[in-house]
């Protein structure tokens, strides 16, 4: 029977240290004397993991017999032009979209959202080619791809590296907002060569963001006007 | 006046295909499974320590007797579009398995051939681990006493059953199915829940896969005087040597300000409210103490959570705390909001509110009644509030003739809530007696 001599405690008789202060045990009387077993058992156990295999299987083989069966449908039934591109494509942006859910969970966000990025281009460009002209895609459909998915890695980032509180996502999400807004304004005055790259409805939005934006600001910085909108604004 | 169990809510299983048989969750049990996480789960510990060394083939035909008779626990939990139930689960299992270094292991709800208990078993011990959507502490200790009554009936000893013990021949009673809080929820007003930021313990996150155990032994006729020396039960003397390791805690460490020090406590509502559900039938309380308003004495500490539980654990406070509660489930609005919406805002307000509103947990099932002829067979009981959902240490208290056991577990690798806990004990002149399963505290590690 031994005691910790800063804790006052029995410990029980296999312990070697007090497990509250780590103060080695060490009992003169009972030096070369067999310790008995932990009331613990020594092994650590495994939370078994579910098998997602199954439906990893069922939905590549769903989403491979529908861009295969399409594709020949295409080929040699009703070939006018290639619409099967259409559900292929549609067939990969699902494969990536739920590659990190189903197949492997451990993707990195950013990861993820880039493959999905690259996935959705890819759908557009596929539209792009059925269509007599793709410049539209280049000079539209990809650099608005890219902005969205810039500002959603942002906001996915923020979100993982600083402990957002509601107020700081709000004000992250009405800065991004504008200027995704007036970026794609002026992606599309790029496009119909409008050289003058004016603001019109994106300045609308701006400005709205922007008084919401200083409203925020105010709110957090002022502990008062936080605690109650707090208060007023809890579930 | 409580209204009496319906079969609608309760869907009797006698008379009834047995493919139509499912049971909704009850009202607490509808959050658990939303906190669900990679690494948490809401699993909760039982365990029994007999005279004998453990016979796990023995064990395992008791288990296999003793399921059916508790229809609620075996089952696999499933998603419908609005909520979550529970169905009968007659895959093979559950099969007891030889105890683990790390108990409270979160539960997969398809693992384990989907049954959401587990049985273990290490030398004298037998130990179940149920996941809180199944029922509460009551609900799990009559599963476990009536199966250690069945494991004992096949080793040849005559018990007879009583209390906890359930007798294996009867078919369940509907009440024993029941959600008791939709039935009890009869107040005209809606207390606001207590809300407010309290003090986080800050710790070390041990890695996954590790829960800290701290047991304390400690001899009831001795507490007991002590307490009663303070004027106060057990429960409130043990709550405040809580608050006192928490405040006491709070002051080591760097703060520009202090926090209130507050603890959740289930409090059992079948002592109020006639029923008997083996599923949840809870409510918390929160006994708090807050060192802005000046420096506490323990006497002090002692007076204000003694105060708190005469004044809030009575029928009326806790029938309004139910009735806030169950607001939630009977609005007609949040009852269409599809599953994954519901499950999006009680995760947010969960970890935003709920779990910021207590320091610590503390429950205690109190003196454990066993059938006269269990007794000469089991030497103690324990009780584990399992995984803390963020880093803090929980603590459970259950007695047993003269051995109270108090079972600290925590996620994090400092001790310091325990050894101020247990110091304060000592320096009361109680007896203490450590246990632990911490990494390197044992010889057996490092043999």
């Amino acid at each position: 029977m031994s005691y910790c001599v800063n804790c006052g405690v029995e410990l029980e008789a296999s312990l070697q240290e007090c497990p509250l202060c780590h103060t080695p045990v060490i009992n003169l009387k009972e030096i070369g004397k067999e310790f008995p077993p932990s009331p613990y058992p020594e092994n650590k156990g495994q939370v078994e993991e579910v098998k997602r295999k199954d439906l990893g299987i069922l939905l590549t083989v769903v989403l491979t017999a529908t861009g295969g069966t399409c594709l020949l449908l295409n080929l040699l039934v009703f070939n006018r032009f290639l619409w099967s591109l259409l559900v292929i494509g549609i067939c990969i942006c699902l494969f990536v979209f739920t590659f990190p859910l189903v197949y492997y969970r451990k993707m990195p966000p950013a990861l993820s959202l880039l493959a999905d990025g690259a996935a959705v281009a890819v759908y557009l460009y596929m539209i792009a080619y059925l269509t007599p002209s793709t410049a539209w895609f280049w000079q539209l459909g990809l650099p608005i791809v890219a902005l969205v998915f810039l500002c959603v890695e942002i906001f996915t980032f923020l979100l993982h590296k600083i402990p957002l509180t509601m107020l700081s996502g709000a004000l992250c999400l009405f800065v991004e907002i504008p200027l995704f807004c007036v970026s794609l304004e002026l992606l599309i005055r790029h496009m119909l060569a409008d050289h003058m790259m004016r603001l019109t409805w994106s300045a609308v939005v701006l400005t709205v963001c922007v008084i919401i934006d200083v409203a925020l600001i105010t709110i957090l910085v002022k502990k008062r006007l936080r605690n109650e909108v707090r208060r007023r604004l809890h579930f | 006046m409580p209204r009496k169990p319906s079969n609608r809510q309760v869907n009797l299983p006698a008379g009834r295909n047995k493919k139509d048989i499912w049971y909704k969750l009850d009202l607490s049990a509808t959050v658990y499974p939303t906190l669900q996480r990679r690494d948490f789960s809401s699993v909760y510990r039982l365990s029994v320590t007999l005279k004998e060394e453990i016979d796990p083939a023995l064990l395992q035909q008791a288990l296999d007797r003793t399921l059916p008779r508790f229809p609620t626990y075996k089952v696999a939990i499933r998603k419908g579009l609005f909520w979550r139930y529970l169905e009968p689960n007659n895959r093979p299992g559950p099969f007891v398995q030889k105890d683990i270094k790390n108990p409270c292991m979160p539960m997969r709800f398809k693992a384990n051939n989907r049954y959401l208990i587990r049985i273990y078993y290490y030398g004298r011990r037998i130990s179940l681990e149920a996941h809180h959507c199944l029922g509460d502490g009551t609900g799990g200790m009559s599963l476990l006493q009536t199966l250690t009554a069945a494991y004992l009936g096949l080793l040849g000893h005559k018990i007879i059953p009583s209390g906890f013990v359930l007798p294996l021949d009867e078919t369940p009673d509907p009440e024993e199915l029941e959600d008791a809080y939709m039935r009890y929820a009869t107040a005209k007003v809606k207390p606001p829940r207590p809300a407010g930021k309290t003090y986080r313990i800050r710790g070390t996150k041990e890695p996954f896969y590790t829960l800290n155990i701290v047991d304390g032994v400690l001899s009831v006729k001795e507490v007991m005087a002590v307490a009663k020396r303070y004027g106060a039960t057990i429960t409130e003397y043990l709550n405040a040597v809580l608050l006192y390791a928490l405040l006491q805690k709070q002051s080591t460490e760097f703060h520009l300000k202090y926090k209130p020090v507050r603890i959740a406590m289930p409090v059992n509502l079948r002592r109020f409210f006639p029923s008997k559900t083996l599923r949840n039938f809870i409510t918390m309380v929160y006994p708090s103490i807050d060192p802005r308003l000046g420096d506490y004495s323990f006497e002090e500490i002692v007076a204000e959570v003694h105060n708190y539980m005469r004044y809030y654990i009575s029928k009326k406070f806790l029938c309004g705390d139910i009735t806030t509660n169950a607001a939630t489930k009977h609005n007609f609005l949040i009852r269409i909001v599809p599953l994954f919406l519901k499950d999006l805002v009680v995760r947010t307000f969960y970890t935003r509110v709920q779990d910021k509103n207590s320091s610590a947990g503390l429950t205690n099932m109190g003196a454990l009644q066993v059938p006269q002829d269990m007794k000469p067979f089991i030497d103690r009981f324990d009780i584990y509030m399992g995984q803390p959902f963020s880093s803090r240490t929980n603590c459970a208290i259950i007695s047993f003739e003269d051995i109270l056991t108090v079972n600290f577990a925590s996620s994090i690798v400092e001790a310091d809530v325990e050894r101020y806990f247990f110091r304060k004990l000592v320096r009361d002149g109680i007896h203490v007696m450590i246990e632990s399963n911490r990494e390197g505290t044992s010889h057996t590690t490092v043999l």
